[in-house]
């Protein structure tokens, strides 16, 4: 048969953010994609230059939708550390718990993708109800259920009284049982498991070699997660095991996912036991002194990469991101070979895109 | 004359298969919302939609025929109407004739083909996709599908479904017999009428929306109706061939037990939509070829063996 080249996007019922592929295939063999990106730019790195920090956090929170939350906590994390200032244990327990509540409802978002994509509807709704109990939390603690203006520089704007707490544990425990519901389908629906055992597996060579980050990586066996390799507080007073699985594919990125929620949950609990007592914010100069810091984070797709330098004035001199969705964009093409038509979904599920972060 | 055209435009004709259509796509809205945790469309959103996509703007891509292009919904929905009108509806078939069964077959196969032409006289690349996995797919669950409605005709030792449903008054219900024909008909069924997990054809999340992609407006409305009607059509079949015990004293309790049977295997339909992924062509092909047709043929010789 004759080669083609069907084009995926800007606008397409599989992407949920605008991305253009070009995928060549001919009859129902791929051979080949490119990719092309930048329709979400915003210019954002330009803008935090042109407004102070404290303006920014609300800007960083805009860069995307799902993973708002460890965008501020990273930025903030580098502020202060620029000021070199302490900040409340209390505070970095409370962004914490936001980051796992976000990660949990990151990932549940991403399993009703995914079962969109091959056709189970079913689960797609149910994902995505349970997801609304993540949400919920959030809402009740901090107000916002997408954007949360949770995060200043120098801590947090919300805290948790007894009634907090006990909703918070009530709804967990819930999103428990909802999760072992779904661990169940994922480990033995028939279907599901045809649609994505074997489906471009990826070696840890290439994950290496691509600097692929977060549950793609750990799907294929690389052990990386900056929770664990470079904690931020609290994450280096809590316990909890990363998960890793062997085979790299579509099969083994759905395990790690769901499993990671599992260890997010522990992780809530975990935080809502230890939380210390005190204040949950210190004040903070608006001048921040000359300097540069590094800071990197785990995001619900990988490691978050922040870069601020300072040149004396309240407004940051340069800021850099980069997002975890980037390496895994880079990967996309090189998957997308010796693959089946039907499987072009499940590929493009399966590196978890968030366009917006990655164009920002 | 004025009994055939009533037979003809409404009973079992026309009217009636349009009816039962857009019912069974409400049915089967609604239940599969309620398997997802929705609520689902209220009882008219059929209609509504229909109404509203006849009032749309009809619009075509540069270079395709029209005159083609909109002969092939209407000449999917006539055949699946014509074959409506020789089902009987619980035991009530004013034009059965010897073979009917043969003609049924035929004209229920017309629609996939209309796909496939609609599909690669399109310009649009989704569509030539879609309608080369539609004919794939057909060679798929047909040789299965027609091996397992055949078991029915044989063990009555009839082609005409009048036939195989008097025999069914002496023998009981087929589907004691052939319970694995049944099942392999249902499946052969969601593959014809392209449904969830056999959407491949119209898989959004890969062809977009496979032939019917550059369709609009009263085109697509007639492509849905005659859909719809082809489901209608197949349950019917089904029912006819496996379940056709509806010889009752009382013709209202023939009647209740008619719908009652097809609405159970139109919820079985629903469910199996709700609960599968959908397969990837390759394998539905080998499930087609490696496990229905061997299954089907064990069937077929098991009849063949009772009868000896």
């Amino acid at each position: 048969m004759a080669k083609i080249s069907i084009p995926i996007g800007p606008q397409h019922p599989l992407l949920k953010e605008p991305l253009s592929m070009k995928v060549d295939i001919s009859g129902e063999k791929v051979y080949g994609a490119s990719l092309r990106l930048g329709y979400v730019h915003r210019g954002i790195e330009r803008l935090a230059q042109q407004r102070n920090y404290v303006q920014n956090v609300h800007l960083i929170e805009r860069i995307c939708g799902i993973c708002s939350h460890i965008h501020t906590t990273t930025y903030c994390h580098a502020v202060e550390s620029l000021l070199k200032i302490e900040v409340p244990l209390r505070a970095h327990y409370l962004r914490a718990l936001m980051c796992e509540l976000e990660r949990i409802h990151s990932h549940l978002l991403w399993l009703g993708i995914l079962a969109k994509h091959v056709g189970l509807e079913t689960i797609f709704m149910y994902t995505w109800h349970d997801r609304e109990l993540a949400l919920d939390i959030m809402e009740e603690i901090t107000g916002g259920r997408v954007l949360h203006a949770a995060n200043q520089i120098g801590g947090v704007r919300f805290d948790l009284d007894k009634d907090h707490i006990a909703m918070i544990h009530r709804t967990v425990d819930k999103l428990h049982n909802k999760l072992d519901r779904l661990l169940d389908v994922i480990e033995n629906e028939p279907t599901l498991i045809a649609r994505t055992r074997g489906v471009a597996p990826v070696s840890t060579e290439l994950i290496k070699k691509y600097c692929v980050v977060g549950p793609v990586a750990r799907a294929s066996n690389v052990d990386v997660d900056m929770r664990r390799d470079n904690p931020l507080p609290p994450y280096d007073q809590l316990s909890f095991s990363v998960v890793t699985f062997q085979e790299g594919d579509a099969l083994a990125r759905t395990r790690v996912r769901a499993y990671e929620i599992r260890e997010s949950i522990y992780l809530c609990e975990q935080i809502l036991e230890d939380i210390p007592d005190g204040p949950v914010s210190t004040r903070v100069p608006r001048k921040v002194p000359e300097g540069e810091v590094i800071i990197r984070s785990e995001a619900p797709r990988g490691e978050l990469f922040y870069y601020v330098r300072s040149d004396g004035t309240d407004k940051p001199a340069r800021l850099k991101i980069r997002t975890p969705t980037l390496a895994a964009l880079c990967l996309l093409p090189v998957q997308m070979s010796e693959i089946q038509v039907a499987d072009i979904p499940v590929v493009l599920a399966g590196v978890d895109l968030c366009v917006a972060c990655a164009d920002r | 004359m004025i009994e055939g055209l009533l037979n003809l435009l409404f009973f079992p004709g026309m009217a009636f298969q349009v009816i039962c259509a857009l019912s069974f796509e409400w049915l089967d809205r609604k239940l599969l919302a309620l398997f997802q945790r929705r609520v689902g469309p209220p009882w008219y959103q059929p209609l509504a939609d229909m109404i509203k996509l006849f009032s749309k703007e009809d619009l075509l891509p540069k270079g395709v025929n029209d005159r083609v292009a909109g002969l092939l919904p209407i000449v999917s929905l006539a055949s699946v109407l014509t074959a409506g009108l020789y089902i009987p509806v619980a035991g009530f078939s004013p034009s059965a004739f010897e073979g009917d069964l043969i003609v049924i077959l035929f004209l229920m196969s017309v629609p996939t083909l209309a796909y496939y032409l609609a599909g690669i006289l399109s310009i649009g690349i989704y569509s030539v996709l879609g309608g080369g996995r539609s004919l794939l797919q057909y060679f798929s669950y047909e040789v299965p599908f027609l091996i397992a409605l055949s078991g029915p005709a044989i063990m009555a030792g009839s082609w005409s479904i009048e036939g195989i449903i008097r025999s069914q008054y002496l023998l009981g219900p087929f589907i004691i017999y052939q319970p694995l024909g049944f099942i392999l008909a249902i499946v052969g069924l969601i593959g014809k009428l392209k449904r969830d997990p056999l959407d491949i054809p119209s898989a959004s999340s890969e062809v977009v929306g496979g032939s019917l992609t550059e369709y609009t407006g009263t085109k697509l409305a007639l492509w849905h109706l005659a859909m719809n009607v082809q489901a209608v059509v197949g349950i019917f079949l089904l029912i006819n061939l496996f379940l056709g015990w509806t010889k009752l004293a009382n013709p209202i309790v023939a009647v209740i037990v008619f719908v009652f049977e097809c609405l159970i295997l139109a919820a079985v339909l629903s469910a199996t939509s709700a609960v599968f992924a959908r397969l990837r062509i390759d394998q539905l092909a080998g499930m087609g070829w490696r496990i229905l047709v061997p299954l089907a043929l064990a069937q077929l010789a098991m009849i063949i063996l009772m009868g000896v």
